[in-house]
């Protein structure tokens, strides 16, 4: 079975981009422009392994929103998308494992590296017990 | 006959002593109740004795044999009738003897007369009573004074003035005359209410006269008027005195020793430098007086070549110490000299106190030296020129740029011996004639090919004695250039600043450009199984589609878009650069470890690589065994040192260099650790060395480059890491780009 990615991200065409090269590489990708979609698909049945969140979202930040679903959905790992040049990683969210390899500058030159980062680690959910 | 001839003897004797008494009489004429008084004929003998006694022995010569004829002529005159004749003719005869004898009577006389008119002497007399009775004719003449004012008078009523003054002097005076002594040179002064001449001396000598019984007549004697001596003494004591006031009065030491060193003269000044009295010093030997011996001895020694050798001796400076113990400096001329009364030569001296002059000397000299010294420790080129620009004064920079001392450039033309600042000759004028500096800020010149900066101020000089100006020169090249790397610093930091506000805002667009990019490419890919099967179900061939693309161009145009975006990415990147970052990346990082990463870095570099052949490069280590690590954000000086690598690379590539090689050479240095790469390729030239480090200065064609490496590596070293990244190159002699790197984490931001 194909495991779904979550991707949240205000920006359409990153969006579409990012879905388009990893349906390409073979997930299931659901995609929203806010937070609060995205809550309402997983609420709705919705599940997924990893999310890739973008940091300057319409109805919160990004911090927040990976506190919330971490809350929520603890099994769930977060990429971070960000076209932020200074964003740091808050010491909260690092201690929920998040590090600066999550951390992925935009403009993407190539996907690739992202897309074997969600390989990574949805292959780390599937073996942890 | 007998009684006849005692009366004849009698009478012709009163005849005939008569005009005997008559030669006498001018002598005393002016005491004529004196001849009728009781002893007639004694006084003109006792007044001269000597020719009294001669006239009175003649008297008697002449009245005898005048008795005998008178006596013989009476007892013969009856019976010598006859002989009458005869007799008349002997007694013509006698007659004219008798004249013979009065002429010289007379002659004696006169002799006696003349004596006493022309004696500066008068004689006088007095009475019992102590009055003056007889006062003789030279009185008058002597003193001016009129015998009436004084005749009948005591000789102290003559002196009403010293009376009162002096009342001892004539107590004693009158004492002695009361007891009837003599005396001799008494000296008074005369006062007469009467007289229009008074205040005449007069010195008397007197003895007292006693008659044949022994009975006190009064007193005899002489008196000369010794005024004019009196004066003359009294003028020359006064002389004597204002020229002793005089030499006490003036501030200078005067004195006169003789051979032995005792003082015949001193003056106040000199007295009071030893701290005794005028006469306490005079005819005191120097050498007891004086406290310290040392100079005493030298001053004996002057004292004595003056003497010997009859010529003046200054001596300009000599330390006198006085008694108080204070030394002072004194200019002293001795001269020899014959002090009256004494033969031998004796030296006199005048010493000024030359002190304060030589104090004041002195101070000028260490402010002259003062000045020298300040002009000199300034760091700027000072130049003195006078109006015409000829050079007056040279500090010590100054001497070090033109290599000619100060004496050497003296009265040169200053653009002579400074052409950079030839030009300033107008400033010069300028400065002088209004009177205000004139500045001429960064004036460039050349100092062995390389471009130098100088500040430039003229100062006319206003003092009253000298005109002419001042030329500062301070080199400000270095600060030129801290200047323009701060202003390109703050640049850097604006674009930095307006770089990270807008970088989201770029990302995004950039990210789509870029990940759409790669989508297009990667979903047209014939090789692709979802590509193929997307195809086939519409009925296209996929490789045909992918031969019409790259027919036309599309492929390329695609990859076009493609390496736009990702050159707008890493410009973002770099300009995200100039913005602060936190230390927190800071660590201690093995120098000799990052340097080998970062040329592994080099060697898989898809630029260095692919355009410019980074493996034909000879790549030379120089590592400092010493040096381990180095504290820095490990990421950027990796970034910074292979951003080095790759324009040396490519400089290397551009220009064809035909054995490349970068040396990689680090030092420890006293405050930094030096990381050095350097190129053999073609170098720069100043223009573009100045620029180097410049925000979008390249010299690469466009598209080669962000024209921002450089700035970035620049702004990493010097504002990340407060170290100096510094350039050096010569066209055609490779260029050398210096890291430093704080070696104290203090120094780090």
């Amino acid at each position: 079975m194909t495991a779904w990615v979550l991707i949240v991200d205000d920006e359409e065409m990153i969006r579409d981009n990012l879905k388009a090269y990893l349906e390409d590489e073979g997930w299931r990708v659901a995609a929203f422009a806010a937070v609060a979609p995205a809550l309402g698909w997983l609420r709705q049945g919705g599940s997924c392994q990893v999310c890739i969140m973008d940091m300057r979202l319409p109805d919160m930040d990004g911090n927040t929103a990976i506190r919330i679903l971490n809350h929520l959905y603890p099994g769930m790992e977060f990429l971070i998308h960000t076209g932020s040049s200074s964003y740091s990683l808050p010491e909260d969210l690092r201690a929920l494992g998040l590090n600066e390899g999550r951390i992925y500058q935009k403009p993407l030159n190539d996907m690739a590296p992202l897309a074997a980062a969600v390989r990574m680690l949805a292959a780390m959910r599937e073996t942890r017990p | 006959m007998a009684v006849l001839v005692a009366i004849g003897a009698l009478s012709l004797a009163g005849v005939v002593v008569t005009p005997s008494l008559a030669v006498a009489a001018p002598l005393s004429d002016r005491t004529p109740d004196r001849q009728i008084g009781d002893e007639p004929p004694a006084n003109p003998i006792y007044r001269k004795p000597d020719t009294m006694e001669a006239v009175l022995r003649y008297a008697t010569w002449i009245l005898v044999p005048l008795a005998v004829i008178a006596v013989a002529a009476l007892l013969w005159s009856s019976l010598l009738r006859r002989q009458v004749a005869q007799r008349t003719r002997q007694l013509q005869r006698e007659l004219n003897e008798r004249r013979q004898v009065e002429m010289a009577l007379r002659e004696s006389e006169a002799r006696f007369r003349d004596v006493t008119e022309a004696a500066s002497d008068w004689i006088w007399e007095m009475d019992e009573n102590l009055r003056f009775t007889y006062l003789s004719e030279r009185f008058y003449a002597l003193t001016g004074i009129a015998p009436r004012y004084v005749l009948g008078r005591a000789r102290w009523e003559l002196a009403a003035g010293e009376l009162t003054t002096d009342p001892e002097k004539w107590r004693r005076h009158r004492q002695l005359l009361e007891q009837r002594q003599p005396f001799r040179d008494f000296v008074y002064q005369t006062r007469l209410s009467d007289s229009h001449r008074e205040g005449r001396y007069l010195k008397v000598s007197g003895k007292p006269i006693h008659d044949a019984r022994g009975q006190f007549g009064g007193y005899r004697g002489t008196g000369t008027d010794i005024t004019e001596q009196v004066e003359a003494e009294k003028a020359l004591h006064e002389s004597e005195l204002r020229l002793r006031r005089i030499i006490d009065l003036v501030p200078h030491m005067i004195f006169a020793k003789d051979r032995y060193g005792h003082f015949l003269l001193a003056n106040h000044a000199t007295a009071t430098a030893y701290g005794m009295t005028i006469e306490a010093l005079t005819n005191h030997s120097h050498r007891l007086i004086h406290r310290t011996d040392a100079e005493v001895e030298r001053m004996l020694v002057d004292d004595l070549e003056v003497i010997e050798s009859g010529v003046s001796k200054l001596i300009a400076e000599e330390a006198f110490t006085d008694h108080t113990g204070h030394t002072r400096t004194m200019q002293t001329i001795k001269i020899p000299f014959i002090e009256p009364g004494l033969n031998e030569t004796a030296v006199l001296g005048v010493s000024i106190d030359i002190t304060e002059q030589k104090h004041a000397k002195e101070e000028v000299a260490r402010m002259r030296l003062y000045l020298r010294n300040i002009i000199d420790s300034m760091p700027s080129i000072l130049i003195g020129v006078d109006p015409w620009g000829y050079i007056t004064v040279l500090n010590q920079p100054a001497e070090e740029v033109s290599g000619l001392s100060w004496e050497t450039a003296q009265g040169r033309f200053f653009g002579d011996v400074f052409p950079q600042l030839e030009n300033q000759f107008e400033q010069v004028r300028q400065a002088i004639h209004l009177g205000r500096p004139i500045k001429t800020p960064r004036m460039t010149f050349d100092v062995h090919g390389e471009l130098h900066y100088a500040d430039v101020m003229v100062y006319p000089l206003m003092a009253e004695s000298a005109s002419g100006a001042v030329i500062r020169m301070d080199d400000v090249t270095a600060r030129v250039r801290i200047e323009s790397m701060m202003v390109q610093t703050e640049k850097m930091l604006s674009v930095g600043g307006l770089a990270a506000g807008m970088a989201h805002e770029i990302n995004n667009p950039l990210g789509v450009i870029l990940q759409g990019s790669q989508n297009v490419l990667r979903r047209i890919d014939p090789d692709m199984p979802q590509n193929r099967e997307a195809a086939a179900s519409l009925g296209a061939d996929l490789n045909q589609i992918n031969r019409y693309l790259a027919e036309r161009g599309i492929l390329h145009f695609l990859e076009g878009i493609r390496e736009a975006g990702s050159r707008a990415a890493k410009i973002v990147t770099d300009m995200l650069s100039f913005s602060r970052r936190s230390e927190s990346r800071f660590s201690l990082v093995d120098l000799e470890d990052m340097l080998e990463t970062v040329l592994r870095l080099a060697a898989s570099d898809y630029d260095l690589k692919k355009k410019y052949d980074f493996k034909r490069i000879a790549i030379e280590r120089d590592y400092d065994a010493s040096l381990r690590v180095v504290y820095c954000d490990k990421t950027e000086i990796e970034q910074v040192i292979l951003n080095l690598l790759k324009n040396a690379a490519q400089a290397m590539a551009e220009d064809g260099t035909p054995s490349p090689a970068i040396l990689l050479r680090t030092r420890r240095e006293p405050d930094a650790v030096l990381i050095e790469v350097i190129d053999n390729g073609p170098g720069m030239d100043q223009k573009t060395l100045n620029r180097v480090f410049e925000p979008f200065f390249t010299t690469k064609e466009v598209g080669a480059g962000t024209g921002l490496g450089l700035s970035v590596s620049y702004f990493i070293v010097t504002e990340q890491h407060n170290g100096r990244l510094s350039a050096t190159s010569k066209p055609g002699q490779g260029a050398c780009f210096s890291i430093r790197l704080p070696s104290s984490r203090e120094a780090l931001p």
